[in-house]
């Protein structure tokens, strides 16, 4: 849940709306202004925030909020 | 074959008549048979041997590559795969440049070209391309049966033109039992109707004044430059919104439902928007497998990054119209709009704010006018016949040379834009009812008089046709 709350504050941040509540199933239609410029933003400040870095692959298979945070917890296990 | 030829309104129910005698295990064989037969009708033998050969290529990759855990082996056979039908591609579709190249070079006089012709092959080779994408991401299981995945490299009505198709959205749907529905068929015999009317009543007519301007440029200035450009900005939306309705009701008659190209296009507020309405299965297209693994890829370069990744992929999609520089500028163009709206955007709200705009019910019919402006200034370097006609155009738009306007509105008798007027005022009435009412709905003569309507139409008002625009892509 801790995870869910810091990508929370980040979504929040990056779409600039603190009413945000995120969900696994939630996709990019689900959140105003999330296009793929703002797509670039989310994953930059998630890379920095948890100090991660996705691969290209992992990026283009994300289809969902669910899809974003498995893949965090993958490299901060790894 | 051409939708609007008159072998292909006997070749049509001939293959519906077998499909629907066919038991649906075998549905799938008499549609591929019918398919290569329908490319084979283009008389250039080769072309069935190269959609075979991708289609070959890309199957066996896609099964290679699912079969492996190793991500390296996966790579190879996602570029092996992807590499090839790029080369096929290429081929066919830059031999002309190469030769004309080579002639220049080396002194020869090569003509070979001249026959040559590709329809349909950059269509089936991006197919291929998205299957393998998807497989190597995951995103999709290989298709292991090897009739299934010809169909959906070949299925005639989208073979020559698109759109576009994903695995996940054809196959599924061909391995359909077929059961013969009513309201599909009428809709389909109504839509494929209606691209015809489309094309050799609408599009047709539009192109004498195009093409008046655009074979003549040096005879025109200023308006009538200007109006022979947005004749061609609606000839080849009518064109090709046409080809893709008889696509999508051709399937429709056989079950299947083709993915929409065309959502009002020039109703779009930004370029951007007119991308997300235009050619919808190929914007998506070099959106998924070029522009978000280029902006993805430089993603800590922000926004000069995305920039790059739209001028780049736009680029690409200039090219992929043909190896011309008239196709490379248009892509440029269009890659140049969207990524200075990308520094722009930011600052437009403020923008409207200041200007105090925000609200006014004008400021989206501004939007809408300013970009099919942007549009169909980028077409003029689409259709001109050279860089030397387009320069000329786009550097004489100005003014309003009375006589030259006349000479261009009159070299037809005027009913022809009186006509012209009518007809392009019917398929925006027909688009604004489309989202309101069913058309099936309302009362028997209304749907007989428009049927009426259309037929008639379609026996009196049609021009010799022309080729379809796209097919040349």
């Amino acid at each position: 849940m801790e995870l869910q709350d810091t990508l929370n504050k980040i979504f929040c941040e990056v779409f600039d709306d603190d009413d945000i509540r995120i969900t696994p199933e939630m996709t990019a239609n689900d959140v105003d202004g999330w296009d793929s410029l703002s797509h670039v933003n989310l994953v930059t400040t998630i890379e920095a925030k948890f100090n991660i870095r996705f691969t290209q692959k992992d990026l283009l298979k994300q289809r969902s909020v669910g899809d974003l945070i498995a893949d965090i917890e993958r490299k901060l296990a790894a | 074959m051409a939708f609007n030829s008159l072998s292909y309104f006997f070749f049509l129910p001939v293959v519906y008549l077998v499909f629907y005698f066919t038991a649906d295990r075998w549905r799938w064989l008499v549609l591929l048979v019918a398919s290569y037969g329908f490319y084979a009708a283009l008389k250039a033998p080769y072309l069935p041997a190269v959609l075979l050969l991708v289609t070959a290529i890309s199957y066996t990759c896609g099964l290679r590559m699912a079969a492996q855990h190793d991500e390296t082996m996966r790579k190879r056979w996602l570029w092996g795969g992807s590499f090839a039908s790029v080369i096929v591609l290429a081929l066919f579709k830059y031999f002309p440049f190469f030769e004309s190249q080579t002639n220049s070079l080396f002194g020869l006089n090569s003509t070979l070209s001249h026959t040559l012709i590709s329809i349909g092959v950059s269509y089936y080779t991006f197919q291929a391309i998205s299957y393998l994408a998807d497989i190597y991401l995951e995103i999709e299981e290989p298709e292991t049966h090897f009739g299934y995945y010809a169909l959906y490299m070949a299925f005639f009505p989208k073979l020559l033109q698109g759109p576009i198709e994903r695995t996940s959205d054809l196959i599924p749907q061909l391995k359909k039992p077929y059961q013969f529905d009513y309201d599909a068929m009428r809709s389909g015999m109504l839509l494929f109707t209606w691209g015809l009317f489309k094309k050799v009543v609408v599009a047709d007519r539009l192109a004498l004044y195009a093409d008046q301007v655009f074979n003549n440029v040096h005879i025109f200035t200023g308006l009538s430059l200007i109006i022979g450009t947005y004749a061609y900005a609606l000839q080849i939306y009518f064109d090709f919104s046409a080809y893709t309705d008889m696509a999508r009701g051709t399937g429709r008659m056989f079950g299947v439902n083709l993915t929409e190209n065309f959502n009002s296009p020039y109703l779009a507020t930004s370029i951007a928007d007119f991308w997300r309405r235009w050619h919808i299965s190929f914007s998506r297209w070099i959106l998924d497998y070029i522009f978000k693994p280029l902006q993805l890829g430089w993603r800590n370069w922000g926004q000069r990054g995305t920039a790059l990744a739209l001028i780049i992929t736009f680029l690409v999609s200039g090219i992929w119209h043909g190896a011309t520089w008239g196709f490379v500028i248009w892509g440029l163009l269009h890659g140049i709009y969207l990524a200075s709206s990308t520094y722009y955007r930011p600052y437009q709200k403020k923008l409207h704010k200041w200007l105090g705009v925000e609200k006014s019910p004008w400021l989206k019919w501004w939007q809408v006018f300013v970009t099919f402006n942007l549009v169909s200034f980028a077409w003029i370097f689409f259709r001109a016949g050279s860089l030397g006609d387009a320069f000329y155009i786009v550097t004489k738009l100005h003014g309003l040379d009375y006589q030259n306007l006349v000479t261009l509105l009159l070299f037809k008798p005027v009913q022809n834009l009186i006509i012209l007027g009518v007809l392009i005022i019917i398929p925006v009435v027909v688009s604004h009812f489309k989202n309101r009412m069913n058309f099936f709905e309302q009362p028997v003569w209304v749907r007989w008089s428009v049927y009426y309507a259309l037929g008639s139409a379609i026996l009196i008002l049609s021009q010799s046709s022309g080729n379809f625009i796209y097919f040349r892509f």
